[in-house]
């Protein structure tokens, strides 16, 4: 199957302009995702857009893509039209828009900050169809919740065991999935963060009302404390996201997962459609 | 702006100092490396100072306050173009952003000039380096107003460009008949990315020709699909056609660093220009927004304004709804000034302050009308500066230090603010001191404002008494003892007029009055009342 174009036509479905890859760790395939996502978007005529959290591996990027680098990091061929050279900083300096006028290799960076990334977002939003963004979650909620759908990606390199890099990208769609409030229910409404003390004691409290926080990156738990929180807390969102897909990753150089089982048992933990863009496959 | 050693610290944060630099910042790079390098007229620069402040009040005038925004939005969105100039000043070809800020600076200085017509800033920006650059780049100019390092710089550029378009053209063809192939072969949709997996379930007999297996598992093969024949041939026509491209590119960047590197003298002619422009629209704006005028400067140790504003206080009275008093005052060498708690003494001795230091950079005074000295040291005395708390000294040995410091330095002409100064010493004492300290002021020729509420000061020192008018009557005490409905009162019920008086005459504290209207309850009012007229 073309699992790239299956991811965009699953965030296009639900009216989103962005497509966030976020990952369980490092190396668990998220550029790969990614890459899928915008071979199928170019393919399909679209004007894309390229951003991410911080500097990425060199990538071959088609005509008419509009990315954001560092003005160090732009390579002199082919060159680029430059669109605007932003005030926002990067760790490998200064951020430009750019748009490729002919095919060639070029770095993508992008800001540290999750209010850089969300005036980014926005340029190249202003000037494409689409958006895919390489990040982090911690820095993407905010803008996540407007018009973004998530694709969370997993794999060998994060987790020394299948289970665990099952558990780890259970925890972390379900996080991300956390509903939204109900206003008109009773609700206890945090300021900051949902810590595992604080739920611990709301747990033995018998808290029955919604417990609310801004976004789901409050939430400060995980593994068995967040599933256990999960599980006996009404815990409740702000702004909610939409977490459309899992990925997977069965290979890494230091282990390797059954590719099949492995897909197989993200897809069930999740309860998400679930993709291997390694293998091209979707599971069942 | 550096306020050098006009200023202490202490006195400078008294007298609004940097809410006067942040009014009168400029917004671009040029404008705000001149800006630091800003430093006040000295005695002897009166005619300078008084030039500048004119020449920015006239434009005040004559601009409208929108055309002043236009130029300052221009302005600051302004790419700095320092070093791209002293980059290519000393040989260094530039990169695409470097011209894409230098046709930005050169096209916006057009329109800064075209923003401003007959505006009094004397000669445009706009220069013939700044024309010739602009010329030279505008083939670059997209539509997006960015910058392209079009075919049209050069006439082989388009052919070199296409060449390497068809050879990617030709790449992506035959890497995609291997992949589809490949795809096909293995039953699948297709095949994405250079390593694939292949479930051994999937492969019936052989894998397909150019796989080659990465790594091998007992249920999957991890795969990479090699390049072939006709891929590689592309490869290499592909490469060939970059590098033919890459160097075209590099020999128009090498052409146009030369048109940069020609008018790199001018160009920064022009960046000093759109710097003391920028400056001076700063101080245009906060003459406009706060109805300035050009003070005549004096070489004379002495202030006189009318209706002058102390105007960090009015900015925080106009955010509470408030009104603001300006006050009149002409002081000449050494004064004193008394008046009511409350009615306005230390926000007259911010005023001058104020007024001397906005005189002191060139800048219109907010004040009908004034007539300021150059002074070589502002300094502020007493209340107001900030307490440290611990320390061996008590606050009036802090004061005494202070004075001590203020005295010996090196100050020919000399503005000394003081508020109650020796407060917390014994009246009779601190009488003493005053009186002292306003006689040795007065032989050094130098301007003070003595703000005190020691009676008999001004005669015993033989200086000028100013004082407050103050309350002009009591006002009957707000009923909700609302503190805000009392300030109401009274600011209704307080004359803040400062006008000059008879050496002896007492001064006016309405203390119990103000007492009573800010709230303490009657019997304790009775009570100060009858203690006042035993």
């Amino acid at each position: 199957m073309r699992v790239g174009l299956r991811l965009l036509e699953l965030a296009r479905e639900r009216g989103a302009r962005a497509i966030f890859v976020v990952g369980t760790g490092k190396n668990v395939g998220k550029t790969t995702a990614l890459l899928a996502m915008y071979e199928a978007a170019c393919n399909s005529g679209l004007r894309v857009g390229l951003a991410s959290i911080g500097p990425k591996p060199r990538l071959r990027l088609h005509p008419n893509t509009i990315f954001v680098t560092a003005r160090p990091l732009l390579p002199s061929s082919p060159s680029a039209e430059i669109l605007k050279i932003s005030e926002l900083e990067s760790s490998s300096g200064s951020l430009l828009y750019a748009r490729t006028a002919y095919g060639g290799l070029y770095d993508l960076a992008g800001p540290s900050s999750a209010s850089g990334l969300r005036v980014a977002v926005e340029e190249i939003a202003a000037r494409s169809d689409i958006v895919l963004i390489d990040g982090a979650i911690d820095r993407l909620a905010t803008l996540a919740s407007a018009n973004g759908a998530i694709v969370v990606s997993c794999g060998a390199a994060a987790a020394k065991t299948e289970s665990e890099a099952v558990g780890d990208v259970a925890t972390l769609t379900a996080r991300l999935r956390v509903p939204a409030f109900d206003p008109l229910a009773g609700a206890l409404e945090l300021e900051g963060a949902l810590t595992a003390t604080m739920a611990a004691d709301f747990i033995a409290a018998g808290e029955e009302r919604q417990i609310v926080v801004g976004d789901s990156t409050q939430i400060v738990m995980n593994g068995r404390s967040l599933a256990e929180a999960l599980a006996r807390l009404r815990i409740r969102c702000r702004r909610t996201l939409d977490v459309i897909a899992t990925t997977v990753c069965a290979v890494a150089p230091e282990r390797s997962f059954d590719p099949g089982p492995f897909l197989a048992a993200v897809a069930g933990a999740t309860k998400l459609p679930s993709f291997d863009v390694f293998a091209g496959r979707e599971a069942a | 702006m550096k306020a050098l050693d006009l200023l202490d610290a202490a006195s400078a944060e008294l007298l609004g100092f940097d809410w006067l630099v942040n009014a009168v910042a400029p917004i671009s790079p040029y404008g705000t490396r001149l800006f630091s390098e800003l430093v006040p007229f000295r005695p002897g620069n009166e005619a300078a100072a008084e030039s500048r402040a004119r020449a920015i009040a006239q434009i005040a005038e004559q601009l409208h306050p929108d055309r002043v925004s236009a130029a300052r939005s221009l302005l600051e969105h302004l790419p700095d173009i320092a070093g791209v100039v002293a980059g290519v000043s000393m040989g260094a070809m530039l990169d695409d952003p470097g011209f894409f800020e230098l046709r930005l600076f050169c096209e916006t200085v057009e329109r800064v000039d075209a923003s401003l017509p007959a505006s009094g800033f004397g000669q445009r920006v706009a220069s013939e380096a700044t024309q010739a650059v602009s010329a030279a780049l505008a083939p670059g100019r997209n539509e997006a107003a960015g910058f392209y390092l079009s075919d049209a710089f050069d006439a082989d550029l388009a052919a070199a460009r296409a060449a390497y378009a068809q050879a990617q053209a030709e790449v992506d063809a035959a890497r995609g008949r291997e992949q589809e192939r490949v795809a096909r072969q293995l039953g699948r949709e297709e095949v994405a990315g250079d390593e694939f997996i292949v479930m051994r379930s999937e492969v019936l007999g052989r894998l397909p020709a150019g796989v080659r297996v990465v790594r091998e598992a007992v249920t999957y093969l991890l795969c990479a699909l090699e390049y072939g024949e006709s891929s590689r041939g592309a490869l290499e026509r592909r490469e060939a056609a970059f590098g033919r491209m890459s160097a075209l590119e590099e020999r128009v960047r090498l052409q146009l660093s030369c048109v940069v590197r020609e008018h790199a003298a001018g160009l920064g002619v022009a960046a000093r220009a759109i710097g003391e422009l920028d400056v001076s629209l700063a101080a245009v704006r906060f003459s406009q927004s706060h109805h300035c005028t050009a003070p005549a400067v004096i070489a004379e140790a002495a202030l006189t304004f009318e209706r002058a504003r102390f105007l960090p206080l009015e900015a925080e009275l106009r955010v509470a709804g408030r009104r603001y008093v300006p006050i009149d005052l002409d002081l000449r060498g050494a004064g004193v000034l008394t008046g009511p708690n409350m009615g306005g003494k230390s926000i007259a001795l911010r005023t001058c302050g104020f007024l001397a230091l906005c005189a002191a950079f060139g800048l219109p005074v907010p004040a009908a009308q004034a007539r300021v000295g150059l002074f070589d040291q502002i300094a502020w005395l007493g209340t107001g500066l900030r307490e440290r708390s611990g320390g061996l000294l008590s606050s009036f040995a802090r004061e005494v230090t202070s004075l001590k410091e203020i005295l010996t330095r090196f100050a020919p002409r000399l503005l000394i603010l003081v508020d109650e100064f020796a407060r917390t010493t014994t009246p009779h004492e601190g009488k003493a001191l005053v009186v002292a300290l306003t006689q040795r002021l007065r032989q050094r020729n130098a301007c003070a404002l003595i703000a005190t509420h020691l009676q008999g000061v001004a005669a015993a020192a033989g200086v000028a008494h100013f004082a407050v008018r103050g309350l002009k009557a009591i006002g009957t005490p707000p009923a909700a003892r609302d503190l805000k409905d009392a300030l109401d009162a009274l600011a209704a019920s307080m004359d803040y007029t400062i006008a000059v008086v008879g050496g002896d005459d007492p001064p006016h504290a309405d203390a119990i009055a103000l007492a009573e209207l800010l709230g303490l309850d009657p019997e304790f009012v009775k009570a100060a009342y009858r203690a006042l007229s035993q």
